[in-house]
């Protein structure tokens, strides 16, 4: 609502206004003719009021801030008390004299204990003495002892110098032979605190301490010369004997010590050498130079024979006081030994150099033997493998004639059986050369399917003919192994598995591991017990339960060996009813693409893949060269079928045509190697596409046959295999 | 209905009777127990005989000096009663105190009285150095028209000693109001204890006024009485009327309790409160006036919630004991017009506030209306033994 009416007309509102002003003003000049007194006084009140209120607040604060600084002031107080008063205490406690002087050299403090000892001062010592004056002061007093060359003043005076160090310890020796520590530092501010130890006692115990000490160690002396197993005695500097043990009176037969003792090292001499001779290279004078030597002595060692039976060693050495030690030991019974283990020496080493001659022709001989068993072994193999090859190829082309479905039968049971044998024969090779240490891994990325893959159609029929389930993993990986050992292993395990195997599944599954992939192959068998799983892996040996089963226990000997060889891991869970899992560790290869190969198609030209093809087979087992010629003969080919190289080259002059095909066994004879025929015929004919059929799988043969180019076919002889490298051979060679 | 009551615990003795009792100050010596008092305070209804109390009181109360005034109204223990002679005593033992009856104020001199209270203050702390906490409190005769004045002569002489106190009131009348000291009663006239105490305690104002932008100009007035005959150039009531937005023929009591007018001294402003509206249109105020003085519409906030406020304040760190208030007749009038005396009464009841209704308050230095100044005493001994941060 405003201050004029609306409602007013212009001139009543203007006279309104007016009048307020009026009345504004008077109240603002203070001109109120009525006494306004009263309202004055309020209005006065309350703007002081106002202003009072404020003042008083800044009152409170600084109040406040007095009261608390007030507080603080107390609580200072308070521990300053405190402290002064602990200080006391703590310095009244202290069973030490202790005085305090400030950095002016004041006295400010001391306790009761402070020059105690040297009572006739005490009642001069204030506090505000000065410090030259408290030097002073006991400098003359008659309790100090002061050395008799040094005045009071002296005395004081060196004190004072004392007292220029920062930190200063001393004793004090005081009338009646008492003594104090005195020892002195600066504080942080300059001052200075001393503090006064009475070590009289310390002082006494000590010397008594070192007096006993000196005993007891000449006690322990004599007791350690005593316990000696040598006879000691020691002269001094004026060649005085001074000690001896109770050897030296056994071993010398000197008189009762108490006589001896104080003899001159000439009169010791004396007495002795009645019984004494020297031994070699020292003798009675030249001791005697050694001991009136007046230089220093060197240590001398001599020997000396008593009553020409007891050896004795003399050693003597000069002391750090010029007088000497001498100690006799008695070397008899050593030397009596030493001689006697020096004969015994002579005799052992006879005896040695005797056994090493015989172990070396024994080394010698050993080595023979293991060198022909290899050969043996090498030679047996191959010898076996020759007619079980021939073997092989005979019925195969016995296959071709027979019709009769029993013959047939009889005849696929007869193939079997040898490659049976031939299994065996394979792995006992195999052990051999693992066993030799012969054996060449050739270590590559494989791809695990390529061995898989293969096993898959090999092991699939068995299986189904046992009734049993075979999965293998179809795996993508590829690991680092060598590719035939792998196949090998895993051909064996598998193998294992389905043979070991009557009703069931076996599973093959991959299992990455890091950097690493885990084959396993689990069967639902027999199982394997405890006790028996390390002994399942030597050759020869199968448990009991499998006794049913042919095999001569040799693939999982193989296995072993060659995962040892190629570093893989071997690991056998199996419970006996509950069948086993055998698993290889495998490295996983680097990815890189390996290529795969194509598979070839194998043509198959009804038998008569070899039509018109001239082959040269030269074979020194005469079966295994008649199979070979039949089997030839039998795909189309004409054979010119020889046992040895010279045979061979002499046919081929004679007939003077170059052959299509050379079929060359490695080994032909002594000095004969099919190799060196194939280099032979190459000079005559040119090059002509040839294999060499060979029973031998060293590492050697093959480089070499790699660096002619010359295919290697290993024995025995796999049909396809020879007729597909023949072909090979035969399409390479430009039509004649 | 009104019930006599009493009660001993606390800091302070207190009872309470209804005017109509034969003998009250019997009946409140009865209530208020055999503690010597040092001071008994009696806050008197004007229906009961004031001057037969205050004789009965200092025949009762010889060792004791007996403050008395006349009321607007009572505070008891249930709050806002009316009707009772309300009761006070201060014990000898926690309490010590000094009573100065001051007459004449028409003809006020206020060297003496200044000089007189300033020493009897000094005596009474050097004589009960134990007793470190002080207030003054203030009886004036409520239609003295001299408050203003008085209390502004006489706060410097109590230094940093409170002041708080009350016009004595007479009901609604206006007619009689007295004070009386050691049964002596006295018109024209105030009463001054300064009184010491072992108790913690604190002297308060509470204002629950805000001022508008409403504003008017005294245009002529009658200091000396406290009329303002106009404002704004017109008629006081009737432009009061025009500003307030209120009927000029219709203002009555409970107008001027819910549209008081206040001024702006600094960054407060003072209720000055209107009495009533004379014959003559005039308006008459409870408080020094003058012309040339701006006034301002201020506005209550709600009554009951600001008391609460502030009397749990005063309870912050422990609830007080006991309270004395003085509280402005406005209030009770602004109690009563928003149907809020039931609610207050029971505030004040909680909160052991026991006083009476006036016809103005002193604070410090001030006389002020619509208000509620008083004491709180706390349960709490502060003396020199128990130095307290």
């Amino acid at each position: 609502m405003s201050l004029i009416n609306p409602s007013d007309s212009l001139e009543r509102q203007n006279e309104k206004l007016r009048i307020i002003a009026e009345a504004l003003m008077r109240r603002v000049e203070q001109k109120t003719e009525n006494s306004g007194l009263a309202y004055q006084q309020f209005e006065r009140a309350a703007l002081l009021e106002t202003e009072v209120s404020e003042r008083t607040r800044e009152l409170e604060r600084t109040l406040n801030l007095l009261q608390e600084s007030n507080a603080r002031l107390e609580i200072a107080n308070f521990e300053t008390e405190t402290a002064r008063a602990n200080l006391s205490e703590a310095i009244e406690t202290i069973n030490e004299g202790f005085a305090l002087f400030d950095p002016d050299e004041t006295l400010v403090l001391f306790n009761s204990r402070f020059c105690r000892d040297i009572d006739d001062i005490t009642d001069f010592l204030v506090k505000g003495m000065h410090f030259t004056d408290y030097v002073e002061l006991i400098s003359r007093s008659s309790n100090l002892s002061i050395p008799n060359n040094q005045t009071p003043a002296e005395w004081a005076k060196r004190r004072l110098t004392r007292h220029r160090h920062n930190h200063v310890v001393f004793n004090v020796r005081l009338s009646r032979n008492r003594w104090i520590q005195v020892s002195e530092h600066r504080t942080a501010r300059g001052g200075t605190v001393i503090l006064q130890t009475d070590v009289t006692e310390i002082m006494r115990l000590e010397r008594q301490e070192r007096d006993n000490m000196r005993d007891q160690q000449a006690k322990t002396l004599q007791a350690t010369l005593d316990h000696l197993n040598q006879g000691v005695c020691i002269f001094d500097q004026n060649l005085t004997l001074v000690g001896w043990n109770k050897n030296m009176d056994s071993l010398l037969a000197l008189p009762p010590q108490q006589a001896v003792h104080g003899l001159k090292f000439s009169e010791v001499i004396e007495l002795l050498h009645v019984e004494l001779t020297f031994g070699e290279g020292f003798d009675l004078p030249s001791l005697e130079r050694w001991a009136q030597d007046t230089n220093k002595r060197k240590p001398v060692l001599f020997e000396l024979k008593r009553n020409n039976k007891e050896i004795l060693s003399v050693f003597a050495q000069e002391m750090p006081d010029r007088g000497f030690v001498m100690s006799f030991t008695d070397v008899t019974v050593e030397r009596e030994y030493a001689l006697a283990l020096s004969e015994m020496n002579e005799r052992l080493e006879q005896g040695v150099r005797d056994r090493t001659t015989e172990l070396g022709i024994a080394l010698a001989e050993a080595e023979r033997a293991n060198a022909s068993k290899s050969r043996f072994v090498a030679a047996a193999s191959h010898d076996l493998l020759q007619p079980l090859s021939a073997a092989k190829l005979f019925l195969s082309s016995l296959a071709t004639h027979l019709t009769d479905t029993t013959n047939l039968s009889t005849l696929q049971k007869a193939e079997t059986a040898l490659v049976g044998v031939e299994n065996i024969i394979e792995a006992l090779l195999d052990i051999s050369k693992l066993d030799a240490g012969k054996a060449v891994f050739r270590v590559q990325p494989v791809r695990l399917s390529a061995i898989l893959g293969p096993l898959s159609d090999e092991l699939t029929p068995t299986a189904q003919a046992k009734g049993l389930s075979l999965t293998i993993v179809d795996s993508q990986i590829s690991v680092l192994s060598d590719p035939g050992y792998l196949h090998r292993i895993v051909q064996n395990l598998v193998g294992n598995a389905v043979k070991y195997t009557n009703e069931g599944a076996i599973n093959v599954v991959e299992r990455r591991d890091g950097e690493s992939v885990w084959i396993d192959v689990h069967d639902t068998g027999p199982g394997i017990a405890p006790e028996h799983q390390k002994m399942i892996f030597r050759e020869f040996e199968r448990p009991e339960l499998s006794a049913g089963e042919p095999g001569l226990g040799l693939g999982l000997a193989i296995v072993e060996r060659a995962c040892l060889g190629l570093d893989h891991k071997l690991a056998l869970t199996s419970e006996p009813g509950k069948g086993s899992c055998f698993s290889i560790q495998l490295p996983v290869a680097p990815t890189v693409q390996i290529p795969v190969e194509p598979t070839k198609p194998t043509p198959r030209k009804n038998g008569k893949v070899l039509e018109g093809a001239i082959v040269l087979v030269v074979e020194n087992d005469e079966q295994l060269g008649n199979a070979l010629a039949q089997l030839l003969e039998e795909n189309g080919a004409e054979v010119l079928l020889c046992s040895r190289t010279e045979d061979a080259k002499a046919l081929l002059i004679e007939i003077d045509i170059a052959p299509d095909f050379l079929l060359l066994d490695y080994q032909l004879g002594t000095g004969h190697s099919g190799v060196q025929l194939y280099q032979d015929i190459c000079v005559t004919f040119g090059d002509l596409p040839a294999a060499i059929i060979s029973a031998n799988r060293s590492e050697e043969l093959e480089k070499t046959c790699a660096g002619l180019s010359l295919p290697l076919l290993p024995k025995p002889l796999d049909k396809q295999v020879l007729l597909q490298q023949i072909e090979k051979g035969l399409r390479k060679q430009p039509a004649p | 209905m009104v019930e006599d009551f009493a009660t001993q615990s606390g800091v302070l003795r207190t009872a309470q009777v209804t005017w109509t009792d034969q003998a009250p100050v019997t009946a409140l010596r009865t209530s208020l127990g055999d503690t010597p008092l040092q001071m008994l305070a009696l806050f008197v209804t004007p229906k009961a005989d004031f001057s037969a109390i205050v004789a009965e009181a200092a025949q009762l109360y010889p060792d004791t000096d007996v403050v008395a005034c006349t009321t607007a109204g009572e505070i008891g223990a249930a709050g806002y009663e009316d009707g009772i002679i309300v009761a006070i005593g201060f014990p000898r033992a926690d309490f010590a105190s000094t009573s100065l009856l001051i007459d004449d104020l028409a003809n006020f001199d206020p060297q003496p009285s200044m000089d007189l209270v300033a020493s009897e203050r000094v005596k009474l702390q050097e004589k009960n150095l134990d007793k470190v906490n002080s207030f003054a409190f203030l009886l004036v005769d409520g239609l003295s028209l001299r408050e203003d004045s008085l209390i502004a002569k006489i706060s410097p002489a109590l230094r940093d000693t409170p002041l708080f106190g009350a016009s004595a009131g007479d009901g609604n009348d206006f007619g009689k109001t007295m004070v009386a000291l050691n049964g002596k009663i006295a018109q024209d006239a105030a009463v001054l204890s300064l009184v010491r105490s072992r108790y913690r305690l604190k002297v308060f104002s509470l204002d629950h006024l805000v001022a508008t932008d409403m504003r008017m100009v005294v245009t002529d007035a009658d200091p000396e009485r406290r009329i303002v005959r106009s404002i704004n150039a017109e008629p006081a009531a009737r432009e009061y009327a025009r500003i307030v937005g209120k009927d000029p023929e219709q203002l009555d009591r409970f107008t001027f309790a819910s549209h008081p007018v206040a001024v702006r001294i600094g960054e407060t402003h003072h209720v000055r409160a209107i009495q009533q509206v004379n014959e003559l249109g005039e308006l008459v105020f409870f408080s020094a006036i003058d012309e040339g003085m701006v006034l301002i519409v201020a506005e209550p906030k709600d009554m009951a919630s600001h008391l609460r406020h502030e009397l749990d304040g005063l309870g912050q760190d422990m609830p007080p004991a006991n309270i004395i208030g003085c509280d402005c007749i406005l209030r009770r009038i602004e109690a009563e017009q928003t149907q809020m005396t039931r609610d207050v009464s029971e505030i004040m009841a909680q909160h052991k506030v026991i006083g009476f209704s006036t016809y103005g308050e002193q604070i410090g230095p001030l006389h002020v209306n619509h208000t509620m100044t008083g004491v709180a005493f706390y349960d709490h001994v502060v003396g020199k033994e128990t130095p307290v941060k």
